[in-house]
């Protein structure tokens, strides 16, 4: 059981950085959700990790072993790729097989070990098949199989389900959680859905263009956002963000948003606000955070996304725009003229310059 | 249940297709009659003859001078055939895996970048694209015993190298192998290069990952899947040697006396020098039987399936 | 703009029934969606509908005629691709307009239905680039501006942005359902992600082994569902279904008090995930917290009944403070529990 330690780690592709100077700590037995959208730079990371690249600048350690210049093929992680790179020529066996092998493991122990983890993955019943034309959730087994049985302290996962169709996706989730609770080992998972990262991981680190945007507990990142991209990128639907300026009025502090009406600042949320350097602001809540109040903000419906358990109502356009959501029941049209306001506390307020959160230190 | 028997009228859609495909083909078809099937059945006919062109009589009447399956078995005992055969195996057991492991080696190189990439491609290509008796002669001048090749190795050990490669007949055959390395080794290159590419890189990263070392990589991975295109290079290749020709004939002209006579030479000098054309008849389908058999066992290796190969 | 129908179509691969009496009316400018799990014959249907594979039995008809020995071509039904398949060596601008090149049409008619297509798709500003030099989501809009750009009857798209970033999928979908409105073609669109099924579609067909389990609107198929498949294809996570004891009007793992239901021919009960609320134990119906995950704007809690079994999901609003190991009785609306006979098809109207 190891730590992963980043210590200001830079890489670049000739002219281009994809990663900026991070500094990332991966506890020991944690599961941590790398997340941010394409080209953000997660998969980079997780290849420095496992030694698929080197850094341009900064080391990388596995607990207190420094081994940035460690080659790959001795580092001892696992790693399951996207695509689950299974050997296509060999046997469900062989590929299980495969690192003992390289290791020469002796015959007995290593028939043991694979019969053992095939079991645990429930792929007994196929072991000398072929490898080739499988379906997804077998592959991904036997991806997770043939690096698990090196018993490796570390394993990272490259978005292993997003080949996996929507409806499996969850059964999946489940069983990768399921895994890193039984193994405990120090897992790290790229990924873009913040569904997936949300469910599954003790920590989440968000990036986004090279740079790592904020580390922390699920719950913790989504409800003390540290800046806009960050407010925006979790959460189904992500925040909405309002332009506005800040205004003091006898004492009490106020949001006036560029679509039209005021938000009351209450609290600390004031505090935050006497205390902006600027009073151009973003102001941000959570689209479950939205009820109806008849002294809100007025806006028109021009959605309704009725799926299910939620209804997601979207009101006004392009910057003024809303989303709140509501369970199956709420009484909504298109084209209804509604007024709105976001429940005290959930008021999340952002300099509109920088980005950056006024109430998150 | 109604149905609107959708089998037989997609057979009825189908079945005018395939007779305008026989039409299409059919100058193709003819071509190869002519070519291929004529001349054989031709040769045929006159290996079971005692016919040559002293007979004093058109080969068409070749039946007259029928001798049944005595080509065939004065063949197979004949010294000098077995001679040329025994000397076609010694190029293909040696030349050719020289060709292959060097071609190998050399795409294996081409894998990763380096600098003068592209001017090392450009050069190793230059070999094949030279014209097989230019570069018999070329081989012929710099074989001499006082010719460049001597010269170099006089050079390299300070001793004064005057090895008789065209005329030793212990020497020469090895002269021939050299000239034909060196022909076909970049041929080895391209194919095995383009197999090496289609080795999906993910897959070897994998591996590297699960602690396999370069080789062992290369043993388990990339032979393996590779294993179809070796299969087709090395046939390719053994199937050439039988043919090997104009750069063998220019160097030593199958000499010294027979040292160089490989099976195609043996042919070119029993048809021109003693005329037996019926026996050279027989003696030439005796080996395309001995290459269809390897050919078709080379297709035993190929996948039965689009799949197996990756 | 065409109504598609299939009357009774079966389809069989060798052995495989692929599709096994399908019937379905699809309206003139509907957004209809096709849902169900892999192979359940969603694909053929669309090819049947594009005329690549033609039905063992039964009719298709577009706009009310057969057109079962129409081919492809002169169907003019166009599809997106899942791999959006554009040219990659040719503009935005020239894929677009390629069907339009490939027919011969006149230039002027040309730039006109281009024009008319890239303002209703935005994407007037990016029609010089290379599909290489362009985002995911751009590159689904020249796609989807290729098929608009011959005025098809009809088009189809099979699980189109399944591969985009989930964030990029939120808004995509969003998009698509406003270009199908603004455009006003029949667009029949197969997905297997159950939200975005609901979210977009006008109405859908659960399919299941080649069988239609049912049509209607998303809301009409989550509220009412016909059996207990369908129940549990939309809906995540899936509704918690309940075998019933009659006799001790409790279920059978011991978690929900059924008094007050009627349960009579009743072999299952389902309660859909945000139908159940967690309430102090002072019952004997202890189920325990197993797991708690908390989604930001709502939590997830997995309880293991009483009596052992299959876990049960809730699906709980906001982040409310529950501990893992807790006992906790389940207390629903009973309008929300819906039942099932032993056919496991749903009864009556419990709303």
């Amino acid at each position: 059981m190891t730590s992963i330690h980043l210590d200001n780690i830079v890489k670049k592709f000739g002219d281009f950085t994809a990663i900026q100077t991070m500094n990332l700590e991966v506890r020991d037995g944690e599961f941590l959700a790398l997340l941010g959208p394409s080209g953000c730079g997660k998969s980079t990371t997780m290849n420095i990790i496992a030694g698929m690249e080197t850094p341009t600048h900064g080391t990388v350690k596995f607990g207190e072993r420094d081994i940035t210049h460690v080659p790959m093929q001795k580092r001892g992680v696992g790693f399951v790729f996207q695509n689950y790179a299974i050997f296509t020529h060999m046997s469900v066996y062989e590929n299980l097989a495969y690192g003992l092998r390289m290791n020469g493991t002796p015959k007995a122990e290593l028939d043991r070990k694979v019969q053992e983890i095939a079991e645990f993955l429930e792929l007994t019943a196929i072991l000398h098949r072929p490898s080739a034309g499988l379906s997804v959730n077998i592959l991904q087994r036997l991806a997770i199989g043939r690096s698990a049985i090196l018993e490796p302290s570390i394993f990272l996962l490259d978005e292993p389900l997003s080949n996996v169709d929507a409806a499996f996706r969850a059964v999946m989730r489940q069983e990768l959680k399921q895994l890193q609770r039984n193994f405990k080992q120090t897992m790290v998972y790229v990924t873009h859905d913040q569904l997936e990262a949300m469910t599954m991981a003790d920590r989440i680190a968000v990036m986004d263009h090279g740079v790592l945007q904020q580390v922390g507990t699920p719950i913790d990142v989504y409800n003390n956002p540290r800046n806009l991209f960050v407010a925006q990128f979790l959460g189904s639907p992500g925040m909405n963000l309002l332009p506005g300026a800040l205004a003091d009025r006898g004492g009490d502090m106020f949001v006036d948003l560029e679509l039209g009406g005021s938000i009351a600042l209450k609290g600390s949320d004031a505090q935050a606000g006497r205390a902006a350097k600027s009073r151009d602001v973003v102001c941000g809540f959570r689209p479950e955070a939205v009820q109806f109040d008849d002294a809100g903000v007025s806006l028109s419906v021009t959605f309704v996304e009725r799926i299910g358990a939620r209804t997601i109502v979207h009101m006004g356009k392009g910057a003024a725009s809303v989303k709140a959501v509501f369970d199956n029941k709420v009484a909504v049209n298109v084209g209804d003229q509604t007024r709105i306001a976001p429940q005290d506390n959930a008021i999340r307020l952002f300099a509109a310059q920088s980005g950056e959160s006024l109430q998150v230190a | 249940m109604t149905h609107s028997s959708p089998q037989t009228s997609n057979a009825a859609k189908d079945a005018p297709k395939s007779r305008l495909g026989l039409w299409l083909t059919l100058p193709a078809q003819l071509l190869i009659l002519f070519v291929a099937v004529f001349p054989l059945l031709m040769q045929l006919y006159l290996s079971f003859s005692d016919w040559t062109p002293l007979a004093g009589r058109s080969w068409t009447r070749a039946h007259e001078l029928w001798i049944g399956f005595w080509n065939y078995s004065d063949l197979f005992a004949d010294p000098r055939f077995w001679g040329a055969l025994w000397r076609t195996m010694i190029v293909i057991g040696i030349a050719v895996p020289v060709e292959f492991l060097l071609g190998l080696g050399l795409a294996t190189l081409f894998m990763q970048d380096f600098r003068g990439k592209k001017v090392l491609y450009s050069t190793l290509l230059v070999p094949m694209m030279i014209v097989p008796a230019v570069a018999g002669y070329m081989f012929f001048l710099l074989f001499q015993s006082d010719g460049p090749i001597n010269g170099l190795l006089s050079a390299l050990t300070g001793l004064d190298v005057s090895i008789r490669w065209l005329t030793d007949p212990d020497l020469a055959i090895f002269a021939v192998m050299i000239a034909d390395i060196w022909q076909w080794t970049p041929l080895m290159f391209l194919i095995l290069l383009a197999g090496l590419l289609g080795v999906p890189r993910e897959q070897l990263t994998a591996a590297t990952l699960l602690g396999a070392s370069p080789w062992q990589r290369f043993r388990t991975i990339v032979l393996p899947k590779i294993k179809v295109i070796i299969v087709i290079a090395l046939a390719i290749r053994v199937i050439e040697v039988f043919k090997i020709f104009d750069t063998l004939f220019i160097m030593t002209a199958g000499g010294p006396g027979t040292a160089t006579e490989t099976i195609s030479v043996f042919f070119y000098k029993i048809m021109t020098l003693e005329l037996a054309w019926s026996y050279v008849a027989a003696a030439g389908l005796v080996i395309l039987i001995a290459l269809s058999i390897l050919a078709v066992a080379a297709m035993y290796f190929l996948p039965k399936s689009k799949e197996a190969g990756k | 703009m065409a109504s598609i129908s299939f009357r009774n179509v079966t389809k069989r691969f060798g052995d495989t029934m692929a599709l096994n009496d399908v019937s379905f009316d699809i309206e003139d400018n509907e957004f209809f969606c096709f849902f169900g799990p892999p192979l359940s014959g969603k694909s053929t249907i669309l090819r049947i509908i594009l005329g690549l594979d033609t039905p063992d039995s039964g009719e298709v008809l577009i706009d009310g005629k057969p057109v079962t020995h129409i081919g492809p071509a002169e169907r003019n039904i166009a599809m997106v691709f899942q791999n959006l398949a554009l040219f990659p060596h040719m503009t935005a601008r020239e894929n677009v307009i390629f069907p339009l090149v490939e027919r011969k049409t006149a230039p002027a008619e040309i730039e006109a239905k281009l024009g008319d297509v890239a303002e209703k798709l935005h994407m007037s500003h990016i029609l010089h680039k290379h599909p290489a030099q362009l985002s995911g989501g751009e590159r689904q809009r020249v796609a989807i501006a290729r098929a608009l750009v011959r005025d098809p009857v009809a088009y189809l798209m099979d699980d189109p942005i399944s591969a985009l970033d989930a964030r990029l999928r939120e808004e995509t979908r969003i998009e698509l359902k406003r270009i199908q409105r603004e455009v006003g073609h029949t667009l029949i669109y197969v997905t297997h992600d159950q939200e975005e099924a609901m979210s977009i579609a006008d109405r859908m067909a659960i399919l299941r082994d080649g069988q239609v389990q049912q049509i209607g609107t998303p809301i009409e198929i989550y509220d009412a569902p016909a059996n207990t498949y369908v129940a549990s294809m939309l809906g995540a996570p899936a509704i918690n279904l309940f075998d019933v004891d009659a006799m001790s009007g409790v279920t059978k793992n011991g978690a929900l008090d059924l008094n007050g239901v009627d349960l009579d021919g009743v072999e299952r009960v389902g309660l859909r995930p945000e139908d159940g609320r967690l309430i102090g134990v002072d019952s004997g119906l202890r189920s325990t917290v197993s797991m708690v995950e908390p989604l930001g704007g709502a939590t997830i809690v997995t309880l293991d009944p009483p009596e052992g079994g299959t876990p049960i999901r809730l699906m709980l609003r906001g982040q409310p403070t529950i501990e893992v190991g807790a006992g906790i009785a389940i207390e629903y609306t009973p309008s929300a529990l819906m039942r099932f006979d032993a056919n496991n098809e749903r009864m009556g109207d419990t709303k």
